[in-house]
């Protein structure tokens, strides 16, 4: 027990202290999480309303398809980025192994379905004839789903927040294609899992804690965002 | 103008819509009643390019819009209300602009004006959201004509309304139409809005259109038995006519002989239709110039909107409608034998196929 507080008492030394180390290393994390989320979020969104408006064959196997993808092992898609980019792989001459965008290429490919599926099931759920009000009052296809984005803000945000949760916890891809180099790749979850290994507690205390904090505030500031002028019940 | 022929839409296994011949001129309003599941809205999402028909033609201003092409061009000359008012969790006036917006040139001024036409300038910076239905119908009915468009179509939008906002908003909807001189199709079941607002009107069930025509046609002069019944023809006799002298047929239907005026000939098998308000009840045999007198028997009196409803019989099946007064006068019991008279020219015939 003594060694967990001990472990506590360093980590917020290390915290408070503004360690050079632990600061570049939540700089990675925050870029690569954000940044695979916007990718994500820049695909999945169109891409689930697409599908929950338009009528085509073989909607229901491709909404089947991103169901399966909202699950995706993390490990599994951190081995096939990995065979993917590596030199002999068909994208081996972007040289984005083991380097930040191969980190966010992965996590683009973990949140994506995810936030495509959230979406999806966000615009199916509102009436279609919603929809087709909006085009009847002269809307583009475009307009009418911007518009139509909108109105259920709520949803899409919850789908973007669980996006950013899926990234910024995950540990397996990003271990795999950035392969935690210090100073190049280490992100806060890999570090933590190599302090832990080491049985250095107290350092793996810090960034676990600096991960839970920093978790929290950008979830905190998109639920501002989700629950700005929420309309009242009644 | 809208022109529809041929049209033909398969819906679904248990469901088509098949319009042969429907002109609806322009500047007029063009109200369809019908049953639910008649195929109404149906024809309008076709009108509004929402459905393509499988074949026939669809024009409307000239133009064939059956193809589905350039639907937002389209789209942009009309509005389409719809039964639900659909808006946006912002202000009313957020609302009433959105079409505007949407078209790239949002003139607040135009907005501001519908608000005022429909009597919400005072809900301006409300949340739609919050509104009472009511309230949320008059903003769809201004944000459906801030964009000045040529043809609207109405789809039930009054049907969830009490009768005293709607006739407010009928009345104010009538004439800003009439003004305006706007093409408008009006899809109702309601007997009382179709009356209020319609030029002229079709009767529509399993996707087919029973009879157009001018309204008080449709209602008096029903062209089958199916309109007759949608329209509130509440008795409808089979017979025969018998005989014929001039225009007085002797029709036998059960074993009574009905007399009515009717360009049908003896020998045809014929639906006689009576309205109720037609029938007049007395508690004694009087001689009055009506033609057909029968002895009959309360069998059930009820409520029926402001007036009564009495189902009689009199060898068939006859219903009149009375007032409370005439109850009251009359002393009319469920049981007692009264008289209830119609003239010739009350009756409706129509002529039944293969009788």
């Amino acid at each position: 027990m003594y060694f967990i507080l001990e472990g506590f008492r360093k980590g917020a030394v290390l915290i408070f202290g503004l360690n050079s180390e632990v600061l570049a290393i939540l700089k990675l994390s925050l870029f690569v999480s954000i940044a695979a989320t916007f990718v994500a979020v820049c695909i999945g969104v169109p891409l689930g309303s697409v599908i929950a408006i338009k009528k085509f064959p073989l909607k229901k196997i491709i909404i089947a398809l991103i169901n399966t993808g909202m699950g995706l092992p993390p490990v599994v898609v951190g081995l096939f980025v990995v065979l993917f980019l590596s030199r002999n792989g068909p994208f081996g001459f972007l040289q984005w192994l083991y380097t930040p965008k191969g980190m966010v290429l992965a996590q683009v490919i973990i949140a994506t379905p995810l936030i495509t599926g959230l979406s999806l099931a966000a615009v199916q759920s509102v009436e279609p004839k919603f929809y087709r009000q909006i085009l009847a009052l002269g809307a583009t296809t475009r307009q009418s789903i911007c518009v139509l984005l909108k109105e259920i803000r709520l949803s899409v945000l919850a789908a973007v927040i669980a996006g950013f949760g899926s990234i910024i916890s995950e540990v397996g891809a990003v271990m795999m294609v950035g392969g935690n180099i210090k100073g190049q790749t280490r992100v806060l979850t890999t570090a933590t899992v190599l302090e832990t290994n080491m049985g250095n507690f107290d350092v793996a205390i810090a960034l676990g804690l600096v991960l839970l904090t920093m978790s929290f505030i950008v979830n905190l500031a998109l639920t501002f965002i989700q629950q700005h002028k929420v309309r009242p019940n009644g | 103008m809208v022109k529809i022929s041929n049209l033909n839409l398969e819906y679904s296994k248990r469901f088509s819509l098949s319009v042969d011949n429907l002109v609806i001129e322009e500047g007029k309003i063009f109200t369809i009643i019908g049953p639910n599941g008649a195929g109404k809205t149906t024809l309008l999402n076709v009108i509004a390019m929402f459905d393509r028909p499988q074949g026939g033609r669809v024009e409307v201003f000239g133009r064939d819009v059956s193809d589905g092409k350039n639907s937002l061009s389209f789209r942009r000359q009309m509005s389409f209300v719809f039964s639900q008012p659909y808006l946006l969790n912002k202000t009313v006036y957020e609302n009433v602009l959105l079409p505007l917006r949407l078209r790239g040139f949002a003139d607040g001024k135009r907005a501001e004006e519908m608000l005022d036409l429909f009597k919400i300038t005072h809900l301006r910076n409300d949340n739609a959201a919050l509104l009472s239905q009511g309230e949320r119908h008059r903003v769809t009915l201004a944000r459906a004509f801030v964009s000045n468009p040529k043809l609207l179509l109405l789809d039930e939008p009054f049907s969830s309304l009490d009768r005293r906002y709607k006739e407010s908003l009928i009345g104010d909807l009538r004439g800003i139409i009439r003004s305006n001189r706007i093409t408008a199709i009006f899809v109702t079941q309601d007997h009382a809005e179709a009356l209020s607002l319609a030029d002229s009107m079709a009767v529509m069930k399993d996707g087919k259109i029973l009879q157009q025509g001018r309204p008080q046609d449709i209602f008096t002069k029903p062209a089958s038995k199916e309109a007759a019944d949608f329209v509130g023809v509440e008795t409808i006799v089979e017979g025969v006519i018998t005989k014929k002298e001039e225009n007085l047929c002797f029709i036998k239907a059960a074993d009574n002989i009905l007399e009515a005026v009717s360009i049908y000939n003896a020998g045809d098998d014929v639906f006689a239709c009576i309205r109720p308000e037609d029938v007049v009840i007395s508690r004694h045999s009087e001689t009055t110039s009506a033609r057909n007198h029968f002895k009959a028997r309360i069998v059930k009196i009820e409520p029926w909107g402001l007036e009564y409803k009495l189902n009689l019989n009199c060898g068939f099946d006859l219903t009149a409608s009375v007032t409370k007064q005439s109850i009251e006068g009359l002393g009319l019991k469920t049981g007692q034998d009264i008289f209830a008279s119609f003239k010739a020219t009350a009756i409706h015939l129509i002529k039944r196929e293969g009788g």
